[in-house]
Order: C-alpha cells, then sequence, then structure tokens
C-alpha cells in the first residue's frame, strides 16, 4: 500500500550506506518482506527501478524474498506458520491467531518487519 | 618504533563487497509509538487507537464514550482526517478538547503525527486519549501509534464480508465493535455471523454490538476496554 515511500526509504539507506563506503556501484540488493506488511514485492520492484534511475544504483538486480509469517502459542508452546482457514468464499486462505494444533490464541513473532539484509557493491 | 607488517591486505579497485545491512524500515515509526507510548504511560494518560472504515461510526462512538466518561476520566481526543475539521467540532461540542490532524493525502495516522499533536496537550491534565484514526481498513495496522489499545468498529452496512476480507487489522485489536445492530435485518447480515468472523481471525478479542447513535452497548465497549 505505501511502496512509493517505503521504498524511498530503502533507496535512501543504500545510498547512505554505499556513500560512507565510496562505492561506485550498486550491483544487487536482497530485501526481505514479511508477509505481514502491505507491501507487494512487485509494486516495491517498480518503485525500486524508478528511484534508482540515474544513480549509482541503476541497473542493480533487487532480490526479494518473503518473509513468512510466524505465530508462538501461549498455550502448548508451538511456533510456527499460520493457521490459515480455506473457504470457498475466501478463495485467498485466511491467516488467523488460532494455534494449528490447540486452537489456543498465538502471537505473531514473525512476519512484520521489511529489512534490507545485503548489498552488494563495488568500491 | 617497531618494523611495518609488510604488505596489508585491501580491496583492489573495482571489487566487490557484499555487506550485510539488516536494515528493519519499518522500525522507524514503531520506534517512535514507543516513544509515544512511553510518554504518555509517564503522564498516566491512556490512549485508545480508534480505527475502521469510513463511515462506520468513529466519531460516533467517541462522542458517546465521551459522554459516558467525562465525569470520570479528563479526556481529550485526536481526529485523524485527510481535510476538514468537521467531525473534529463534532467531538468539541462535547466539552472536551479535540486536536484535529489532517493528513493531507494519506490515508492513516502514523506515530510522527501523534508524536507532533501530544505536543499541544497538557498531559498533566489528563487521564484519556481517544485517537480517531482515518477512515481505512487496511494501511492503519501497518502503523502503530503508541496506544494502549486499539478498537476496530465495522457496521453492519458495509457487508457481510468486511471481517473475512480484512483480516490483518482485526489482529491487532483487542476490541471490535459491531455497528448500527439496528439495520442489520434490513441489510441482511447475520450479527452472530461476524462476531464468528473476528473470533476466528483472532479468538482473544472481544466483540461488542453497539449502535453508537443511541449509545447502546457503549457501557460494554468501555468494559472491554478495561475504561
Amino acid at each position: 500500500m505505501h511502496e512509493g515511500s517505503i521504498t524511498t526509504q530503502i533507496v535512501e539507506s543504500i545510498s547512505r550506506e554505499a556513500t560512507r563506503r565510496k562505492a561506485k556501484k550498486v550491483t544487487e540488493v536482497k530485501l526481505t518482506i514479511g508477509e505481514l506488511t502491505f507491501l507487494n514485492p512487485e509494486q516495491v520492484k517498480f518503485w525500486y527501478e524508478v528511484l534508482t534511475k540515474d544513480t549509482i544504483m541503476a541497473g542493480s538486480k533487487l532480490i526479494v524474498e518473503e518473509g513468512k509469517g510466524k505465530v508462538r502459542c501461549l498455550k502448548c508452546s508451538y511456533e510456527g506458520s499460520f493457521k490459515y482457514i480455506e473457504d470457498t468464499v475466501l478463495y485467498t486462505p485466511m491467516p488467523t491467531l488460532q494455534c494449528p494444533k490447540c486452537n489456543s490464541s498465538v502471537e505473531i513473532i514473525g512476519g512484520k518487519d521489511c529489512v534490507i539484509r545485503s548489498i552488494k557493491m563495488i568500491i | 618504533m617497531s618494523k611495518p607488517l609488510g604488505d596489508v591486505v585491501k580491496a583492489d579497485e573495482g571489487e566487490v563487497f557484499d555487506i550485510e545491512l539488516e536494515e528493519n524500515i519499518l522500525r522507524a515509526n514503531q520506534k517512535i509509538a514507543d516513544e509515544n507510548r512511553d510518554l504518555l504511560r509517564k503522564h498516566g494518560v491512556t490512549a485508545i487507537d480508534i480505527m475502521g472504515s469510513i463511515g462506520a461510526g468513529k466519531t460516533s462512538l467517541i462522542e458517546k464514550l465521551v459522554e459516558l466518561l467525562k465525569n470520570r476520566y479528563r479526556i481529550a481526543a485526536f481526529k485523524g482526517d485527510l481535510t476538514t475539521t468537521i467531525d473534529a467540532e463534532m467531538i468539541r461540542r462535547h466539552g472536551v478538547e479535540v486536536v484535529a490532524i489532517n493528513t493531507g493525502k494519506e490515508c492513516h495516522l502514523d506515530a510522527n503525527l501523534i508524536k507532533k499533536a501530544v505536543q499541544r496537550l497538557d498531559l498533566n491534565s489528563l487521564d484519556l486519549l481517544l485517537i480517531e484514526n482515518v477512515g481505512n481498513l487496511i494501511c492503519p495496522a501497518e502503523f502503530p501509534l503508541g496506544s494502549e489499545k486499539r478498537i476496530v468498529v465495522v457496521s453492519v452496512t458495509e457487508g457481510p464480508y468486511m471481517i473475512v476480507k480484512h483480516p490483518f487489522i482485526f489482529m491487532d485489536a483487542q476490541v471490535v465493535a459491531i455497528n448500527k445492530v439496528d439495520l442489520a435485518t434490513a441489510m441482511g447480515v447475520e450479527l452472530n455471523k461476524l462476531k464468528n468472523d473476528v473470533a476466528e481471525v483472532n479468538p482473544k478479542t472481544e466483540v461488542v454490538f453497539t449502535n453508537c447513535r443511541t449509545g447502546e452497548g457503549v457501557q460494554e465497549v468501555v468494559e472491554a476496554l478495561g475504561l
């Protein structure tokens, strides 16, 4: 939903790091986008291309990985992926905060972040 | 002086470096939200973030909450909207301080806007801060503000699939008010189905049926929020 502004922040961070290290060119960036963020990877890639044009990041490869949503059950200590509800009305399975093992409440412990993992640059 | 070590390993001109960064981009808002929460707690102020779609009844709920609670707590409200102060005036008529936050084009409030609005308040003469987010069931979930609790208001006039279509915002809410219950029959919406949808997405959330025009159910909202 906010890919334009978030990608601007991503590009600024990369640019800061590249300047600090006196890089001549950035060739590759690895990014993890959490399943629970409202960021669409295709949109992020589109904005990345637009925002890096005419910079030392131009033409660099943006590799986006999905950070899977992860939950922890407060009752049975289950840790892992969500319980999804599949229903013909829903088309896309709906994630829930129910424990897949014991149906108690779970807390979210992963999948809400957007992280720049690494940057490849020519120095 | 000791003898030089000889050749030091250096990067060659044009060498490719792979730099681990691990920088979390969404942390910036979370950090300010945490600071807001700390500041409000220090002054004994409880903040509630009220989210929900456009026209769900967020402002009406705040008006009724103010009426019910203004003799027990010293209340202020933030009213987030893209433009205008129409709703802010509606709440102000109930005798509480209101700061209107116009986001311009943004579809949600963020922690930085709350930080700026909080500076307008005298926190020492306040117990409760009601924050009405911009009408939207998507983006506010991504931007915590620093509130103690979050409530989502949905109304039956939005149709029977509002919850299953927007599960993420309900994951972040401690209380859900299903509003305009008097129109459920006319809309052909089954109230218990909506309640069950919330329970499926987030079993910990408390669901309250309300009619914020008449005030029906608002006392239960107060209790569900622990106020």
